[in-house]
C-alpha cells in the first residue's frame, strides 16, 4: 500500500508494524507527531502497546530501559535537547545491551532556540554505544525503523533512527507501507536473551570491578562492530522481501570519479541532483551516502574512496574547535590508505541550524574542492556571512 | 545468509551467585552469645520454684510440662497459690511496665489441676529410710522431695491430723480445708507414710531407731508476750491459740470489741477471723502500713472488709475493771532509725497515750519454737535452731527446717527449707555410701543467690538453657519496648463474711492469659525477635525448642540482637574471637 | 509472639556488604518477606547499590535492576509496562531508593510516575543523607545535623522535606511511613501496599551508624525512639485524604534521640528546643490531617 505521509508518521507506522510493546516518550518539536500518532494508535487499540507518558526524556529512556530489561520491545522518539537530556540513559541502554529503538529528529541545540535541522544532537551522542542510522527519504525512515528493531535485537545494541527536522519529519512523500504479515515474518516477537525473570532471579548492573569491566566493554565492542555485517544481512533479506535495498553506505555515480561528495540525511537527495547535473556536464563527480554512522563503516568507505583525488564531506554539524564530525571520522578511516592513493579530504561545515543547503551551495562546495589541491584547513565553513 | 546471531547472551553485569561467598563475619570484633540468666521471681521464690519456666511452658500450651516443672520444686502449689506471700510478685520486672504478673493466681490454678488428678507414685530406689517430725509445710516438703528422690519416708505428727500450721493456724477462708485435705491425701498418695497422733521427743529415742536421717520441723507455737502491764489478765489471748481454737471448731468467747496487736499474718488472720465471728476488731500496730510484714493483699482485704487499723500505736497497759478486761492503753509512736531488719524502729512520740475499749485482746507479735524433738544441747541462736546451708543441725543425723530455724516464718520459706534439707539428706546419705555427689558448689544450686533448685541438684532440668549464667536479670537488662501493656488479671472475691474461701481465684483461661503476661526475664523463649532483627540474616532457628544458631561467618557483631532481645538473654562478648 | 506475624521466607542473603548495624538491609529483608518471590526490584544508586553485592553476586533472591540515580520510578514504570504487555499483572514491581534518589534527584520521575498512578511500590529507605558517597546532606537531612557538606559550625540549616505529604498530595492510593522498630506495623503496610493497585509509597526510616554517629547496636532502638518522640510518626494515607496513625506515639522528649547521635553533638539546648518545636508543629499538622 502506498500512502503520502510525513516522515514523523513514517516512524509511527514503522513502530506499529514492528509491534512494539512499550512506548515511552515526551513531546519535543519537531518529533511530536511521532508520539501523537502512536498515542492515537494505542488509544484506539490499533497498536497493542503500553504508552508511558513520562514527565521528561530522561524518564522516557529510563522507562524504555526498564521495559527492555523486562523483555519487551521498547521505543521512544525525541530530538535535540530531549536527546541530550537523556544522555545518561543512552549509556545505560547501550551498556546494558538493551535493544531499544529510538527515532531522533535532527534539530539544532540552543541557545538561542532553534528548531531546524542540524545533526549536532545525534552526533554528540556518538560515544554512548548506540547504533546510528541516518535516513534520506520517508520510505527510508519507515523501512529503517523496522530494520532497526531487527538489528538491535540481533546484536543486543540499541539503535537510533535519525531523520532531518522538517525536510523529512514534516514533509509528505509517497511511502509504500509493507504488509503486517510480511513484517511479522521479518521481525518476530522479541525473545530476550536476558530479562528480569522471577523464575530465574538475577541482579543486572551490579558494581563491576576493574578485573571484570573491560570484558563487558569488549563484548559490547564486538557486538557493535558485528552490527555492520548483521545490517548487511538484514538489509539483504529486506531487499528480497520488498525490493528496497539499503546499506551502511551507498555509492552514487562514483565510477571514474575525480571528486566524491560524502553526505548523510536529506542533503544526499540535493547532492544527487547536483551530481547528475555535473555528470551531464562531463565532470567526473560522484556521491557517497553514509547511512550508518555507528558502527562506522570504515572498511567500506576506504574501499569506496581509495584513489579518489578529492573528497568533499558535507557536515550539517560541527565539533567546535575541530571540524565537521563526518569529515573527522572519514579522515581517520582513510589514514591507513597508502600515501599515493589517499584522497585529499575537504571537510565542509554547512546548513547549521536549518540553513538551506541548496544545489548552489553544493555547487560551491564542488567548485572550492576542485580549486584547491589540498584543504587549507580542516573546517571549511560554507555560507558564513561577514 | 542470515545475520550472525550472537552465540550467546551478551556479556553484561548479570549476577546470580550468592553474597554468601563473602565471609562478612570477619569484620566483627565482638559477637553475640545466647546466655540464659535467672528471672527475679525465681531468685526470690523461697521454695526455689522455676516460676519463669512454668509460665513459659504454659504460654506454649505445654500444661503438663508446666505442672511437672512446678512439682519438681513445690509439692503444694494449691496451698502456696492461696497462702504464699508471693515475694516473686514484689520483684517481678513486669511491675515496671504495668503490674506484676499474678504468679500466685496462676500457681493456684495449676495447683488445683494437680489436686484434681491422681498423684504421681514415686519409685523407691533408696534403701535408707528417713524420719520427718512435723507435718507442716517444711516437713511435708522434705518428705515429698525425699520420696521423689527414692527414699522411703515416714512423717510423724503430734496432732490428730496432718498439716501443721496450715491446718492449725491459717483460717479456713484463706485455705479451705477441702483443699488442704486433698493436698495431704495427694501427698500420701505419692507414697509418704504420715503417722498422726504421734509425738516424737528425743528422749524416746527408740522412735527414731532405724532411720538413717531425721528432719525436724515442729514449728513455732509459743506466742511471744507483748511485755505490757496487765498482760496476764483475762481475755488476753495469744492470737495463734485463738486461730487454733477456731480451726478446731471451738471458737472462744471474745465479745464484741476485739483489739488485735501486731502487724503480721497472724494478726490479720486474727482480725479477719474475729470479724467473721461477729466481733468488731481493730488492729493495733506500732509501725505503719509500709512496715507491716503481713501479706499486702491480706491487709488490703482486711481493710476492704472494714477492719480499722491503728498504726504507730504500741500497747503499754491492759486495764481490767473488776477482773474484766476494759481497754488497752496505747502509746503513740513515730518511726526512728532503721533497725537490724532494715525497717524503721518505732520510738515513743511526744503525742502521749490513748485508750481503746476492748472485750478481748489477741496478741500476735510472733511465736517461739519448741525444740523437744532435737537432741539436747543442739545449737540455737536467739531461740532458733542453727542449721548449715543444707539444713543440717550440729547434731549428727538431724536436719531441721521451717519455723524452728532462722527463716522468715512463711509457708513458702518452710517449703523451701524442707527441700533444702532433702538435698542435704540425699547428699549426706549418698556420700556415706561413697556415691558421687553431683554438685559441690552450693551457689550453683541456687537461683542467683536465692533458694536451691531440685532440678539443678538432680541435674535433670527439663528446661533447655543456653550457656546458662546464674545472673539475675533485672529490668534494666530487658528491652521493654517489645512488651505492650496488658492489664493484670484480677481475682474475684466473695462478699460473704463467713469462712468460705474469700478469694475465688481465676478461671483457667484467665490464668493462662496471666501466664502469657510473663516476660520470661533472662531466658530465651524463642520469640525469634533476634532472628527477625538481624540485618545480616546470620541467625537461624534450630528445631523447635532448641534455640538458635548464630552464623559467625556472617554475623558482623553489630549487637542489634542483644540490644533488642526483650528478655536480656543475649550478651555481646569477645569470647572466642 | 512476633514470630507468628513475620513470614519465614528469606529473600536476602548473608554476606551482603552493608555496614554492621545498618538499617537498610533489615528494611529490605522485612519488606521482601511480605512481598515474596514474585517481586522485581528496581534500584537507583544508593547504599543498596553496594549492599546488593558486586558482580557476579546478588544478595537478593528476586530479580534486581540497578539503575541510574534519577530513574527509579521511571525504570519501574517501564518494567511494569513490559510485564503488563506480556500479561503478567501479578508480579510486584518495587523501587528501592534512598533518600537522595527520592527526595532529591529522583523526585521528578517519582512525581511523574505517581501522577500517572503507575502500578508499583516505591520504597524510600531514608538514612537522611548521601551515605554511600560519604555522608553529604540531602533534602532529607534534618535541621541541625552535621554532614560532610554541612560542617558542625554551619550545620544543616533547612527543614527535612515532608516527602509523605508530597506523595499524599499526588492522591496516590496508598502512602505510609514505616519503621524497622515496628516490624509488625511495617509488614502490615507492605501487605496492604501489595494488595493495592496503582502507585504505593512507603517511607522507612533507616538509621545509619556511621552517618548518624552512634553505636551499631542502637539502630532499631533509634528507629523506635524516632517514632516515640514523633520525629518519625507512623501513619498511612489512602488516596491522599484518609490519614491514620498506626502506632502509639507517646511523644517522649526528643533529647535522648538527639543526644544519642554524634551528628547532633554540636547542638545546644536552644537548638534542641527548636527541633522539638518543629516536631511538635508537624505533629499538630498530622493530627489535623488525621482529624
Amino acid at each position: 500500500m502506498r500512502k503520502v505521509i510525513v516522515g514523523n508518521h513514517a516512524v509511527s507506522l514503522g513502530v506499529k508494524l514492528a509491534r512494539c510493546e512499550v512506548i515511552s516518550a515526551y513531546p519535543i518539536t519537531p518529533q511530536t507527531q511521532v508520539v501523537e500518532m502512536l498515542s492515537e494508535m494505542c488509544a484506539t487499540g490499533e497498536l497493542d502497546a503500553r504508552f508511558i507518558k513520562v514527565e521528561s526524556e530522561h524518564s522516557a529512556m529510563a522507562a524504555c530501559v526498564g521495559a527492555s530489561a523486562a523483555g519487551a520491545r521498547a521505543f521512544t522518539a525525541t530530538s535535540s535537547h530531549g536527546l541530550v537530556y537523556m544522555h545518561e540513559m543512552l549509556h545505560w541502554a547501550a551498556g546494558g545491551r538493551l535493544p531499544i529503538v529510538m527515532a531522533n529528529v535532527n534539530r539544532a541545540l540552543g541557545p538561542g532556540w532553534n528548531i531546524w535541522v542540524d545533526q549536532s544532537d545525534s552526533l554528540s551522542q556518538r560515544d554512548t554505544g548506540w547504533i546510528q542510522l541516518y535516513c534520506e527519504t520517508n520510505q527510508d525512515v519507515l523501512d529503517t525503523t523496522i530494520l532497526a528493531f531487527r538489528l538491535a535485537e540481533s546484536v543486543d545494541v540499541p539503535v537510533m533512527v535519525v531523520l532531518d527536522a522538517f525536510y523529512l519529519s514534516h514533509t509528505a512523500e509517497p511511502v509504500i507501507i509493507p504488509e503486517q504479515a510480511l513484517v511479522d515474518r521479518f521481525l518476530p516477537q522479541r525473545a530476550a536473551r536476558h530479562r528480569l525473570d522471577t523464575a530465574a532471579p538475577r541482579a543486572y548492573g551490579a558494581l563491576v570491578r576493574p578485573e571484570d569491566y573491560m570484558e563487558m566493554r569488549w563484548d559490547q565492542q564486538l557486538a557493535t562492530t558485528r552490527a555492520q555485517t548483521a545490517f548487511d544481512d538484514i538489509t539483504d533479506e529486506w531487499a528480497r522481501l520488498t525490493g528496497r535495498a539499503y546499506g551502511a553506505t551507498e555509492a552514487y555515480r562514483t565510477r571514474n570519479a575525480e571528486l566524491l561528495l560524502v553526505t548523510s540525511g536529506t542533503i544526499t537527495s540535493t547532492a544527487r541532483e547536483v551530481v547528475d547535473a555535473r555528470r551531464a556536464a562531463g565532470e567526473r563527480v560522484g556521491l557517497i551516502k553514509v547511512k550508518m554512522f555507528r558502527p562506522f563503516p570504515s572498511v567500506a568507505l576506504r574501499a569506496l574512496l581509495r584513489g579518489v583525488p578529492r573528497v568533499a564531506v558535507l557536515d550539517r554539524n560541527v565539533s567546535p574547535g575541530h571540524s565537521g564530525i563526518f569529515a573527522e571520522e572519514i579522515r581517520a578511516a582513510l589514514y591507513d590508505v597508502a600515501c599515493g592513493e589517499r584522497p585529499n579530504v575537504f571537510g565542509y561545515v554547512l546548513g547549521l541550524g536549518g540553513r538551506d543547503v541548496t544545489p548552489a551551495v553544493i555547487n560551491e562546495v564542488i567548485d572550492r574542492t576542485r580549486a584547491g589541491t589540498v584543504a587549507e584547513r580542516e573546517d571549511l565553513w560554507v555560507g558564513v556571512k561577514a | 545468509m542470515s545475520e550472525a546471531m550472537p552465540p550467546q547472551a551478551p556479556h553484561i553485569s548479570a549476577s546470580s551467585t550468592s553474597t554468601r561467598a563473602n565471609r562478612t563475619g570477619s569484620w566483627k570484633y565482638i559477637r553475640p552469645r545466647y546466655r540464659d540468666g535467672v528471672a527475679p521471681c525465681n531468685a526470690r521464690c523461697p521454695t526455689g520454684t522455676d516460676v519463669e519456666g512454668y509460665m513459659n511452658l504454659l504460654r506454649q500450651g505445654r500444661t503438663a510440662d508446666a505442672v511437672d516443672l512446678l512439682l519438681r520444686e513445690n509439692p503444694m502449689p494449691a496451698v502456696t497459690g492461696r497462702v504464699c506471700h508471693h515475694p516473686c510478685e514484689l520483684v517481678c520486672n513486669r511491675a515496671q511496665l504495668d503490674d506484676a504478673v499474678a504468679v500466685h493466681l496462676v500457681e493456684r490454678d495449676l495447683g488445683d489441676r494437680i489436686l484434681a488428678a491422681p498423684p504421681p507414685s514415686f519409685a523407691r530406689t533408696r534403701e535408707e529410710t528417713v524420719a520427718v517430725i512435723g507435718s507442716g509445710p517444711a516437713g511435708l516438703a522434705c518428705a515429698y522431695h525425699l520420696a521423689r528422690l527414692g527414699y522411703p519416708v515416714t512423717v510423724f505428727e503430734a496432732a490428730s491430723r496432718a498439716g501443721g500450721m496450715l491446718r492449725q493456724g491459717i483460717p479456713e477462708y484463706r485455705l479451705p480445708r477441702t483443699v488442704l485435705d486433698r493436698q495431704i491425701e495427694w501427698l500420701e498418695g505419692t507414697g509418704i507414710d504420715i503417722r498422726c497422733d504421734t509425738r516424737i521427743t528425743i528422749d524416746d529415742s527408740d522412735d527414731l531407731a532405724g532411720f538413717a536421717a531425721v528432719f525436724v520441723a515442729t514449728g513455732a507455737h509459743r506466742s511471744r508476750p507483748i511485755g505490757a502491764q496487765g498482760e496476764d489478765g483475762p481475755r488476753i489471748i495469744p492470737g495463734l491459740e485463738f486461730l487454733k481454737a477456731v480451726n478446731r471448731g471451738e471458737p472462744p468467747q471474745i465479745g464484741h470489741r476485739v483489739v488485735v496487736v501486731g502487724g503480721g499474718n497472724t494478726a490479720i488472720d486474727c482480725a479477719r477471723t474475729a470479724l467473721r465471728l461477729g466481733a468488731s476488731p481493730v488492729v493495733v500496730y506500732r509501725r505503719t502500713r509500709n512496715e507491716m510484714p503481713a501479706i499486702a493483699a491480706e491487709v488490703d482485704e482486711a481493710m476492704r472488709e472494714g477492719i480499722p487499723f491503728e498504726f504507730l500505736a504500741a500497747p503499754r497497759a491492759f486495764h481490767h475493771i473488776h477482773g474484766r478486761l476494759s481497754g488497752v492503753e496505747c502509746e503513740r509512736m513515730e518511726l526512728g532509725e532503721p533497725d537490724a531488719s532494715g525497717r524503721r524502729r518505732p520510738v515513743a512520740s511526744a503525742h502521749g497515750t490513748f485508750s481503746i475499749l476492748a472485750d478481748t485482746v489477741l496478741t500476735a507479735i510472733g511465736e517461739d519454737a519448741g525444740t523437744e524433738a532435737l537432741p539436747h544441747g543442739v545449737a540455737t541462736d536467739d531461740g532458733r535452731i542453727v542449721v548449715d546451708p543444707l539444713g543440717a543441725t550440729r547434731a549428727a543425723g538431724f536436719w531441721a527446717g521451717g519455723d524452728l530455724t532462722g527463716l522468715e516464718r512463711t509457708v513458702a520459706d518452710a517449703l523451701g527449707s524442707g527441700k533444702v534439707a532433702a538435698i542435704g539428706i540425699d547428699r549426706a546419705l549418698r556420700a556415706k555410701r561413697g556415691e558421687p555427689v553431683p554438685v559441690h558448689d552450693l551457689a550453683e544450686l541456687r537461683w542467683s543467690g536465692g533458694n536451691m533448685s531440685m532440678s539443678r541438684w538432680r541435674g535433670d532440668d527439663p528446661v533447655r538453657r543456653t550457656d546458662p549464667s546464674n545472673e539475675r536479670i533485672d529490668f534494666t537488662a530487658l528491652n521493654p519496648a517489645h512488651f505492650t501493656r496488658v492489664a493484670r488479671q484480677r481475682e474475684t472475691f466473695t462478699d460473704a463474711l463467713d469462712f468460705s474461701e474469700a478469694n475465688r481465684g481465676l478461671t483457667a483461661l484467665e490464668a493462662l492469659d496471666e501466664a502469657r503476661r510473663c516476660f520470661n526475664c533472662g531466658v530465651c523463649n524463642e520469640c525469634e525477635l533476634c532472628l527477625i532483627m538481624c540485618p545480616d540474616v546470620a541467625i537461624t532457628r534450630r528445631p523447635e525448642g532448641t534455640g538458635f544458631d548464630i552464623d559467625l561467618d556472617y554475623c558482623k557483631g553489630c549487637g542489634v540482637c542483644a540490644m533488642e532481645c526483650p528478655r536480656g538473654a543475649i550478651v555481646m562478648t569477645r569470647e572466642g574471637l | 509472639m512476633i514470630s507468628d506475624a513475620v513470614p519465614r521466607r528469606e529473600l536476602l542473603d548473608s554476606g551482603h556488604l552493608a555496614c554492621p548495624g545498618c538499617g537498610a538491609p533489615l528494611a529490605m529483608r522485612l519488606v521482601l518477606k511480605e512481598l515474596g518471590e514474585q517481586t522485581i526490584v528496581v534500584l537507583p544508586a544508593c547504599c543498596w547499590s553496594i549492599i546488593a553485592g558486586p558482580y557476579p553476586q546478588s544478595s537478593l533472591h528476586v530479580p534486581l535492576y540497578h539503575t541510574a540515580f534519577a530513574t527509579g520510578a521511571a525504570v519501574a514504570s517501564g518494567v511494569r509496562a513490559a510485564l503488563d504487555a506480556r500479561g503478567d499483572t501479578e508480579t510486584t514491581v518495587m523501587v528501592w531508593a534512598g533518600d537522595g534518589g527520592t527526595f532529591d534527584i529522583g523526585l521528578q520521575a517519582l512525581s511523574g510516575a505517581a501522577e500517572r498512578n503507575e502500578d508499583f511500590l516505591y520504597v524510600c529507605y531514608d538514612n537522611e543523607a548521601y551515605m554511600n558517597t560519604g555522608i553529604q546532606r540531602s533534602s532529607a537531612t534534618p535541621w541541625g545535623a552535621w554532614t560532610t557538606t554541612t560542617p558542625a559550625h554551619e550545620p544543616q540549616s533547612t527543614r527535612k522535606k515532608d516527602i509523605l505529604a508530597i506523595m499524599a498530595a499526588h492522591r496516590i492510593p496508598y502512602a505510609a511511613t514505616a519503621s524497622i522498630s515496628h516490624p509488625v506495623d511495617l509488614l502490615m503496610k507492605v501487605r496492604r501496599a501489595k494488595a493495592t493497585r496503582g502507585t504505593r509509597f512507603l517511607h522507612i526510616l533507616s538509621p545509619c551508624p556511621p552517618g548518624w554517629k552512634y553505636p551499631d547496636e542502637r539502630t532499631v532502638d533509634l528507629a523506635r525512639l524516632a517514632v516515640h518522640t514523633r520525629i518519625f510518626p507512623l501513619v498511612e494515607v489512602e488516596n491522599g485524604v484518609d490519614w491514620r496513625f498506626t502506632a502509639d506515639h507517646p511523644g517522649d522528649p526528643i533529647g535522648p534521640y538527639v543526644r544519642a547521635q554524634g551528628r547532633f553533638r554540636h547542638l545546644d539546648e536552644a537548638a534542641i528546643g527548636r527541633i522539638q518545636a518543629d516536631v511538635d508543629a508537624r505533629w499538630e499538622y498530622l493530627c489535623r490531617q488525621v482529624g
